[in-house]
Parts: structure tokens; C-alpha cells; sequence
């Protein structure tokens, strides 16, 4: 199934209302921003939608990138500690990473979340991501809370603190599940470039 | 009947803090070509502009199986990660290069032209143009396996470490257990630390009492810890670095700079690992490489340090450590590690010549561990007796240093673990050819150094054991056996110092003395072949031969191929009337080594008392 190239970003949120109303994926996928992510399978799936009333939570992705790598961990204990009220995704944002290389990548690295391809960068868009890994929250109502760090491991490239002491990503989702906003102070991503995968 | 003399085995212990080491490229890379500047109306192209500093800089360590965690080899291969080169570039996070820019040359520099960074910015901006294919220089050409060709000798670790997927980073330490059967000639050592994505950098430390072993839990399992000391029996002080860090090729001593490696010398692998967010299986192996050619030149590792001074309290920013030390002798600097952890921050070295002249020998102005590495110079750095050579070390103790291990800050001082912290320079260094053949110019060095770090630590026991070491081999009893009393008074259960007391009063005929510190040295070490041997001696002075029997036999247990032990046994066993025994012991010491004068005169006599035994 082809889709043509997204020529515009269009919030979702703008979208929202709209979104309850369409039952049918192919009206929706037609009615708003052009193009979707894919699951492993290569059905088109929209986590928003999937997340079944529950917070999303994105984390953008890329196999060669080390530092998201090394979070793998981390994202996966995240997952798990909010498992009953928060849905994780992890978004491959590669044209290049087949289902084949994420599904090996992800038994490697002990992933059990959920992974998705969005090489459209519908996702991406939506959650105005630039790096991996980088977190994007959405509330119940599929609002964008948050999009940025999952902690503060990294200040820079090559500048890693022994362990994180700040942790935005639990803050963000703490923030969504009770409904407030979230404005952490610095909170920029680091890790690789997702413009480098144009 | 004759009993030989005392071993002062263990006598003389030139310990070495584990991150001695070195790598660099052994072959001179050929100077950096003077980059296009690119004008303003002209588009850059990878095949014309890029390809080149890629290839250069950045390919040795990004191409598949070595540490880079991705290729890049190819214009798409480049341009998928074109913001992040731009950007780390910009930033001289990549490639890594810790020295500042100007004086001392080093070999093998992998530092950008602040023109190549522009150019790949512009490239960047410009769209990522990769152009035409006739501009495309060869890809280079990388070595699959052994980058020396086969080794002569392959040695694995015996058991793998197992690196957790998260947490904070690893140092662990390989025991590669005798690699060799006779003394051989290292030239080179490779050191293939397994995957190369994980080993931040490694050290083979050359353990030459095998202390490496008495770390571990279990044989073969290795032994956690940043830094190590081991000790060294003979005079025989750290001469080489023998490092490995990621894209380094392994460094080929010069002619006549091999390395002694005997047939009891174990190799320990000190490796800084970080986890990846995956398990990880570490089991590293060496290739070892020989030369026929000995030894000629004996280069030595000076250590500059000044651990007492760290006591840098929590919040401080800018904590200077110090030392000074004066060469007692010419030599040239051939190379050199500047050391400290996760609080350094400006690290400089330099030389004050006797005339007053400075010069720079290392300047790193942002420090970082992640990075560290030993520096070849270009051309070896000449320096006459009485230059001084200066550490000037500056830490970062403050919550701004966010490689500061301990959040919130703590006051922190010298020490081996990672949140510990270290100030040590090694200089290696060729001492100039001596006028006195007779005299070695590096037992002027240690002896200088040892003088130095007494004066810097009254406390450093190591200083106060290699000083009495040097003062035994120079002759002077009573000096040594006071500065090896001072060193039993700072460790008291030390078995090396207390064996070595031990020895040194037996051999000045203080014979109970000797007798309780070489008990105390069993008493912490029970295994410790040259106690037993020393001890045995002891009691035999005295006359007690039942008792040095025993001791015998202990040291001939642990170490069946000992001469010396087998003709002291049989000594004991004629003493106490078992010649049949004794006969045996003779004999197997003359096997061992039929040159044994022990062995060989007490079985002549043997024979004279008891004749007509048949042969």
C-alpha cells in the first residue's frame, strides 16, 4: 500500500475530534496529515489510537545509535513501571531499518515494547522530535505533553554522568496521568540526528 | 653440610600502578594534506572534499567489527549521520584527540584542521552533495584479523566477563596466565578485547610475581578494580606502555626496546568496559609477537604523582596537585600518560632544563578519562640531569563537572576506585648511554624516585620498599634493612615486605629476627614459595633441621621445579640422617639444574661417605 508524501505538518491535535469520529483507520488516514507509521508487520498503526485511553509514550529510536542503545534498559524499566496507565512505542525513524533488523536489534537489546516504523516521520512530526532516543508523551486525549529527554545522563556527546539526576520522561508522564502540563527547565535530547535520515 | 644461601627473592618489588600502558601509531601517518579551502560560490562534494577527511580520521575506527558504532566508508553511510559529524566535529568531541594543539609534536595526531570542520559544516548545509565519481579517492584498506599477521603466540582469557547491560562502567582484569615456556623477546603485544564497541581502553600490565593470581576468587575468573599494583621480584622496573584503545594499531617496540617476557610472567588485561544496554560477553585474547633481538636499549616509566594532595572538598572547581622531580641523569622522553579520573579536569606537564628552558611535554586542557591514551612523541624530547620535570593537575570537584561521580559533591581524595581520584604522569623515558658501563642509570632513576616519593608521603610504602631494594643492590645492609623496617611498620602483615626483611636479617646474621618476619609472611601468605624457602634457611642456621625440613618441603611442594629448594631439602633430609632421601633430592636438583653447587657438593660427599652405592 503506498501513501503519498506528507506534504505539510498537521498537528494532531487540531485533529482530535475528528479522530472519535472516524472508526474506519483508511477514512481517518485519508481525512488528516498524510501518511502513517507502520508496525513490524507493515500494517499501518496510529499508537495514539492503540493506546487505548491510556498515556502514549513514544521513544524515538535507531539502531546504529549508541546512546539510544544504552538507554534500552532504562526505556524498558520505564515501560514496565507504568505498564497499567501508559502505553510505550518505540518509533524507528529510518527509512533503512527494516522489520527484520528492528525485530533482531530489539531481542538483542531485551525489548518488549512495541516496535513501530514511521520512515514518513509522521510520528516524528507530531511529536516534533529531532534525536534519538528522544521521548515524546501524549495524554489520554492524545494532547503532546512532553518531547525530550528521557533523563540527564547525557549533557553533551561523550559527556555522560555516572547516573541521571534528573528523570523528565517520569516527570512527563506523571504530568500527563494527572492532567497538568509539563515545562521541566533544560530537557534538549542527545543522541543522533533524526535529519540525518532524510 | 652445606645449605645455600637465602633467597632474596621478592627483594626487589618496583611496583606499578596498572594503567601502564601505550599504544599510537607505530607507523608515521603521512602529514595531513592541506585541505581545499572551499569558496563561497563553489558546492562541496563528498567524493572531492569530504571523502578525504573521512577517510583519514574517521574510518579506522568506523568500519564494521571495530569500535565506531556505525561505517562510515560511503557517501550514504556519511551523509545518515551528517548533522552529527558536523556537529561533533565542531565540537572536537570526534575524533578524539585530548593533547591541545601546538608544541610537543606527538605521532599519530587525529586532529581536524579548523578548515576540514568548516568544510564538512558547509557540506552539511549545502545538502550533502555527493559529486562526481572521479573525485573519489580509494576506499582504505583495513586488515581483517591480526593487524601484525599471525602472532606467534594466541592466549584467550580463560573465562569471559559477563557485562551487565546498564550502570555505570566496568574495570575488570584478565589473568592470561604464563603465555610463554621460555624467555622470550616481545616486540608487540595485540590486544583484541572482544567486541571493540564495548572496551573503552585496555592495559597489559606485566606481572612478574604473579600477584595478578592471588586477586582472583576462583582460577582463570579474573578480578575487578580500576587501577592494580603488582610487584616485580627482580630489578626490573616498568620500562614499557602497553595500551590499547579503540582504533589504535598495536605498537612495535624499536629494535633492541622488547620486552622480557619469562616462562613464570603473567599478563593481567586491565580493561575499562561500558555497558551497551544489552548483556555483553568479554573475553579477550592477546597476540604475541617475538624478536631474536634482546634487549639493548632499557628505557624506564618515571612516575610522577601526588595522591596525598588529593583532598579536594566538594564544591571546588579549580584543586591544583603538584610534583616536581629532578632527573638525576640524561635521557630522552620517548613517550607519555597523563592519568587522573572523573574530577580532572586541565592536565599539563613540562620540563624546566638546567638553563631555565621550558618545555610543554603534554597539555590537556579538557580532560576526559573516556578518552585517555598513552602520547608517542614525533621526535624524542632530549633532557639533561637536573631538568625538572613539573605535574601541574587541575580537578573539578563542583556539580557544574558532570562526569563528578557523586551527586551532590563530596570531598574527595586519592585512591584506586573510580569515585576516587588520581594524579600520576608516566614519562617514558631512554636513559642517554652511560660513561660507566658498570653503573645501570636507572637504578639512579629509581633510587631518585624513591627518594622523591618518601619526601612527597613518608607513608608510601611502595617508596620505602624499592628504596631498601635499590639500597640491597648497591650493597648497603643496614640501609636497606631500615628502609624495609619502615616499610613492615606502615603494612605489618605484608608478606613481600616482611619475606624480604626476613631475608635481608638472616643474611646479616640477625637470625630470630628474621625467623618472626618470615613467619608473619607465612602467616598472611601460606602458599609463599620463597617464605618457606627463606624460613627453611633460617631454622637451619639455628640448627633446628627438623624445622627447615618441613619448610622445604613446603617450598618444593609449591614449586617442584626450584633447584635451589630441592638441594636445600636434601640438605635437611642429610641433616636429620635420610640420605637415601637426601640422594634423591640431590639429584633432582641436578636435573633441574646441573649446575646446582648445593646439590653437586653434597652428593660428591654423599658418595665419599657412603661408597659403592650404585649409580
Amino acid at each position: 500500500m503506498k501513501y503519498p508524501r506528507q506534504s505539510s505538518f498537521v498537528s494532531r491535535i487540531f485533529l482530535i475530534g475528528s479522530f472519535a469520529a472516524c472508526l474506519a483507520p483508511f477514512a481517518w488516514a485519508a481525512g488528516r496529515a498524510q501518511g502513517t507509521a507502520f508496525d513490524l508487520a507493515g500494517n499501518p498503526a496510529d499508537p495514539l489510537k492503540m493506546s487505548a485511553g491510556k498515556v502514549t509514550v513514544l521513544i524515538f529510536v535507531r539502531t546504529d545509535c549508541p546512546i539510544s542503545n544504552r538507554y534500552a534498559p532504562t526505556i524498558e524499566r520505564l515501560s514496565a513501571e507504568h505498564e497499567a496507565n501508559a502505553a510505550f512505542w518505540l518509533v524507528y525513524p529510518s527509512k533503512d531499518e527494516t522489520a527484520e533488523v528492528i525485530r533482531k536489534h530489539d531481542a538483542e537489546y531485551g525489548y518488549k515494547i512495541p516496535a513501530l516504523r514511521d520512515p514518513q516521520k509522521v510520528l516524528v512530526k507530531e511529536s516534533q522530535a529531532q534525536i534519538t532516543p528522544e521521548a515524546a508523551v501524549f495524554d489520554a486525549k492524545g494532547h503532546l505533553v512532553y518531547h525530550g529527554r528521557i533523563d540527564n545522563l547525557y549533557q553533551d556527546i561523550g559527556r555522560a554522568r555516572t547516573i541521571a539526576t534528573t528523570h523528565e520522561l517520569e516527570g512527563a508522564i506523571q504530568a500527563a496521568l494527572s492532567g497538568k502540563s509539563y515545562a521541566p527547565g533544560e530537557s534538549h535530547a542527545v543522541g543522533c540526528y533524526i535529519s540525518d535520515l532524510e | 653440610m652445606k645449605v645455600g644461601s637465602p633467597t632474596l627473592s621478592g627483594l626487589l618489588t618496583l611496583l606499578a600502578l596498572g594503567t601502564a600502558g601505550l599504544a599510537a601509531r607505530h607507523t608515521e601517518v603521512a602529514r595531513q594534506s592541506v585541505p581545499r579551502v572551499v569558496g563561497s560560490q563553489q558546492h562541496v562534494t563528498f567524493n572531492r572534499d569530504i571523502a578525504p577527511i573521512i577517510f583519514r580520521n574517521c574510518s579506522q575506527c568506523h568500519h564494521p567489527g571495530e569500535s565506531g558504532p556505525f561505517s562510515l566508508l560511503t557517501h550514504m553511510d556519511v551523509k545518515t549521520h551528517g548533522r552529527q559529524i558536523a556537529y561533533m566535529t565542531s565540537k572536537r568531541i570526534m575524533p578524539p584527540w585530548l593533547p591541545d594543539p601546538g608544541e610537543p609534536k606527538f605521532a599519530g595526531e587525529l586532529r581536524l584542521t579548523d578548515d576540514q570542520i568548516a568544510t564538512i559544516q558547509k557540506w552539511v548545509d549545502q545538502g550533502e552533495v555527493q559529486g562526481n565519481p572521479a573525485d573519489l579517492p580509494p576506499q582504505p584498506k583495513f586488515v581483517v584479523g591480526w593487524e601484525l599477521g599471525r602472532p606467534d603466540v594466541i592466549v584467550k582469557a580463560e573465562k569471559p566477563y559477563h557485562l551487565v547491560a546498564s550502570g555505570t562502567d566496568q574495570y575488570w582484569n584478565f589473568v592470561f596466565r604464563t603465555p610463554v615456556h621460555r624467555t622470550r623477546w616481545l616486540k608487540a603485544i595485540e590486544i583484541r578485547p572482544g567486541d571493540k564497541r564495548l572496551v573503552h581502553h585496555a592495559n597489559v600490565i606485566v606481572d612478574r610475581d604473579q600477584s595478578g593470581r592471588r586477586m582472583e576468587k576462583e582460577p582463570g575468573a579474573g578480578f575487578g578494580g580500576m587501577e592494580l599494583i603488582i610487584s616485580s621480584e627482580t630489578f626490573d622496573p616498568d620500562s614499557h606502555f602497553l595500551f590499547w584503545k579503540p582504533g589504535s594499531p598495536p605498537y612495535v617496540e624499536p629494535d633492541g626496546m622488547a620486552l622480557r617476557l619469562d616462562k613464570t610472567t603473567d599478563l593481567i588485561l586491565n580493561t575499562h568496559l561500558q555497558p551497551s544496554g544489552k548483556p555483553e560477553i568479554i573475553q579477550p585474547t592477546l597476540g604475541l609477537y617475538f624478536t631474536d633481538k634482546p634487549a639493548t636499549k632499557h628505557p624506564i616509566l618515571i612516575q610522577l604523582d601526588n595522591d596525598r594532595m588529593l583532598n579536594i572538598p566538594a564544591g571546588d572547581k579549580n584543586f591544583l596537585v603538584t610534583d616536581d622531580f629532578t632527573l638525576p641523569v640524561d635521557v630522552s622522553a620517548l613517550a607519555i600518560y597523563p592519568h587522573a579520573h572523573y574530577l580532572g579536569k586541565d592536565l599539563l606537564a613540562y620540563a624546566t632544563l638546567p638553563d631555565g628552558t621550558r618545555k610543554t611535554l603534554i597539555h590537556i586542557s579538557n580532560w576526559d578519562l573516556n578518552w585517555q591514551a598513552v602520547y608517542h612523541y614525533a621526535q624524542p624530547i632530549d633532557l639533561p640531569a637536573g631538568t625538572k620535570i613539573s605535574m601541574r593537575f587541575t580537578y573539578d570537584n563542583s556539580a557544574d563537572n558532570i562526569r563528578n561521580p557523586n551527586d551532590p559533591p563530596i570531598r574527595v581524595m586519592g585512591g584506586n576506585r573510580a569515585v576516587d581520584e588520581m594524579a600520576h604522569l608516566w614519562l617514558q623515558v631512554l636513559p642517554n648511554e652511560s660513561a660507566d658501563a658498570t653503573a645501570d642509570p636507572r637504578v639512579a632513576i629509581e633510587e631518585a624516585l624513591a627518594r622523591h616519593h618518601i619526601q612527597n608521603e613518608p607513608g608510601d610504602f611502595e617508596a620505602h620498599y624499592n628504596l631498601a631494594a635499590i639500597l640491597r643492590m648497591k650493597g648497603d645492609l643496614p640501609g636497606a634493612i631500615d628502609q624495609f623496617e619502615q616499610a613492615v611498620r606502615l603494612q605489618p602483615d605484608d608478606p613481600t615486605a616482611n619475606n624480604a626483611l626476613g631475608g635481608m636479617l638472616l643474611a646479616s646474621g640477625r637470625t630470630d629476627d628474621a625467623i618472626a618476619h618470615l613467619n608473619t609472611a607465612l602467616k598472611a601468605r601460606p602458599d609463599y614459595f620463597d617464605a618457606h624457602y627463606n624460613l627453611g634457611n633460617a631454622l637451619a642456621a639455628k640448627g633446628d633441621f627438623a624445622g627447615a625440613l618441613a619448610q622445604f618441603r613446603a617450598a618444593v611442594r609449591l614449586n617442584p621445579r626450584d633447584a635451589g629448594a630441592e638441594a636445600n631439602l636434601g640438605s635437611a633430609l642429610a641433616e636429620v640422617g635420610n640420605l637415601q632421601e637426601a640422594r634423591l633430592h640431590f639429584e633432582r636438583a641436578l636435573q633441574i639444574d646441573p649446575k646446582n653447587e648445593v646439590a653437586r657438593e653434597n652428593l660428591e660427599q654423599l658418595n665419599r661417605d657412603a661408597p659403592g652405592r650404585p649409580n
